[in-house]
């Protein structure tokens, strides 16, 4: 599509003159920089970390304002009251916007309070201030790093308040302006530049008190994005109003002096650590020491148990061993597989108790009823030269009168029976 | 016997929680003897590693420049 024209340029930048002067008058904050006079008028550029506006206000106008000497010069914050205009040029001279200043005064509290605020309501929504308060904390750190000017009090409060903590670690310095217009920036970096050292845990911003004006740099955006940001905690101690400046709120923990801040930075007191490390060495020592002594009356006790329970047991596996011989009716084979199993049972009965205290004295005293025990078994009766006589039917006969009524016996041997006959002849051997 | 012993602790704070944990229970009086020289062993440990902690942010505060410091890590002259 064709577009219309051409105009002449110089009535198109006089419409466009007439169409920006035309917009509605207001009032801006920033910060002055780029200040310049002629003997006309004064050009400078007012400016916050989102963008700026290039200024003009006439000679006369600004004599009228009658602003307090050096009032106006670069870095101060100012209030400007005026409106958009265009500078058409001309043959020979250049045209330019500008914003035409009428008004122009120094930015009071308020109006640095105002701004504040918004920009605190802005980073808080986004959440900025919570970030750094998740950061552990080390109780201990071994580095700090600090940013302060390189003169002033708030270097030696620091030092007396780690002092205090009884920590002498290493203190990296990180020194900067901490009031004028450079001091932002520089202050960003110092910060971002300790929290690139691995060495440093934790690092403290700290100068002395001042007007919200002296402590400006200490709200700015982008330094306090980047505080927010770091995942090194970050302790401030600015001025010595609590929630004055917008790094208090970003940071991992905001301090109303430089020594609180020391003591933030280091949360551990060294010299109650040491001592609390002596008590818990000493708990230590006597719970080692007497964990042994305390029981041992206990051991006694226990190494003695075994020994009567043994005795007891002995005592009655000799006693079933005599029911058993004299019980004469009941078959050999069946007796003798039921004293195994009492024996094997009372063996493991006590072979476990033995296991559980884990005593040699027990264990010993086992293989000793052991011993005991498979003496009693009749295979060892038979092996040491005795035989067993059993009736026709497997009963073992001990008197002379069942042999007698058996008539035919069979006489078992350690490696075997044999078959034998009762010849009654004399009745001298009763006995 | 306990893993954690082995690897160490991984900070101070966590040595001293743990340290804590350990006198609350040696303080019960509910470990039993094996439990009981374990946990004074690890106990022991803990301590030396504390003291160790302590030992090195004892002896005299050291101040350094970031630019120094960044010139010692970089293992060379200049710091800008």
């Amino acid at each position: 599509m064709e577009l219309p024209g051409p105009f002449p340029v110089g009535r198109y930048a006089r419409t466009l003159r007439d169409e920006l002067r035309k917009r509605a008058r207001v009032q801006l904050i920033g910060e002055v920089t780029g200040l310049r006079h002629t003997a006309k008028q004064s050009y400078f550029e007012l400016r916050d970390g989102d963008g700026a506006v290039p200024c003009t206000i006439w000679a006369s106008d600004l004599e009228r304002l009658a602003l307090p000497e050096g009032a106006l010069r670069d870095g101060a914050e100012f209030v400007a009251g005026g409106g958009p205009d265009y500078f058409v040029g001309s043959a020979t001279s250049s045209p330019a916007f500008s914003f035409r200043v009428t008004r122009l005064r120094l930015a009071g509290e308020g109006d640095l309070l105002a701004r504040l605020e918004a920009l605190r309501r802005q980073l808080r929504a986004e959440g900025l201030f919570e970030l750094q308060k998740q950061l552990a904390r080390p109780l201990l750190p071994r580095a700090i790093g600090v940013v302060t000017a390189e003169t002033g009090a708030a270097r030696r409060d620091l030092l007396a308040g780690l002092e205090r903590r009884g920590w002498r670690g290493t203190v990296v310095w990180a020194f900067a302006p901490v009031q004028d217009r450079r001091a932002a920036p520089a202050i960003a970096a110092a910060i971002g530049d300790l929290a690139a050292q691995p060495r440093v845990e934790a690092i403290v911003v700290t100068r002395g008190g001042g007007s919200l004006a002296d402590l400006w740099a200490f709200c700015d955006e982008t330094l306090c994005r980047t505080v927010a940001m770091l995942r090194v905690p970050v302790v401030s101690a600015v001025g010595h109003e609590r929630d004055s400046t917008l790094i208090d709120d970003v940071a991992a923990v905001a301090c109303s002096t430089p020594t609180h801040a020391a003591e933030a930075a280091v949360p551990l007191d060294c010299g109650a650590a040491r001592g609390a490390l002596d008590g818990a060495a000493a708990s230590l020592r006597r719970a080692g020491d007497g964990a042994v002594a305390a029981r041992t009356p206990h051991l006694v006790a226990l190494a003695r148990g075994p020994a009567r329970a043994l005795r007891r047991e002995r005592q009655a596996l000799n006693q079933r061993t005599r029911e058993m011989r004299a019980s004469s009716q009941r078959g050999f084979a069946e007796r003798l597989g039921f004293q195994r199993r009492i024996a094997s049972v009372v063996l493991e009965r006590a072979r476990r108790r033995a296991a559980g205290a884990e005593l040699e004295r027990r264990r010993e005293a086992l293989r000793r009823a052991e011993v005991t025990l498979r003496a009693h078994e009749p295979e060892r009766t038979l092996e040491r030269g005795y035989a067993l006589v059993e009736g026709g039917g497997g009963e073992p006969l001990t008197s002379r009168a069942g042999a007698v009524a058996a008539g035919r016996v069979r006489l078992r041997f350690a490696d075997g029976a044999v078959g034998a006959r009762i010849e009654e002849d004399d009745e001298r051997s009763g006995e | 016997m306990s893993e954690a012993a082995s690897e160490g602790p991984e900070s101070y704070e966590a040595a001293v929680e743990r340290l804590e944990q350990i006198i609350d229970r040696l303080d019960s009086g509910q470990a039993g003897l094996r439990e009981t020289l374990d946990l004074c062993r690890e106990g022991r440990e803990l301590v030396t590693y504390c003291a160790a902690e302590l030992d090195a942010v004892g002896a005299s505060l050291e101040e350094l420049r970031l630019d120094e410091l960044a010139a010692q890590l970089a293992g060379g002259p200049g710091g800008e």
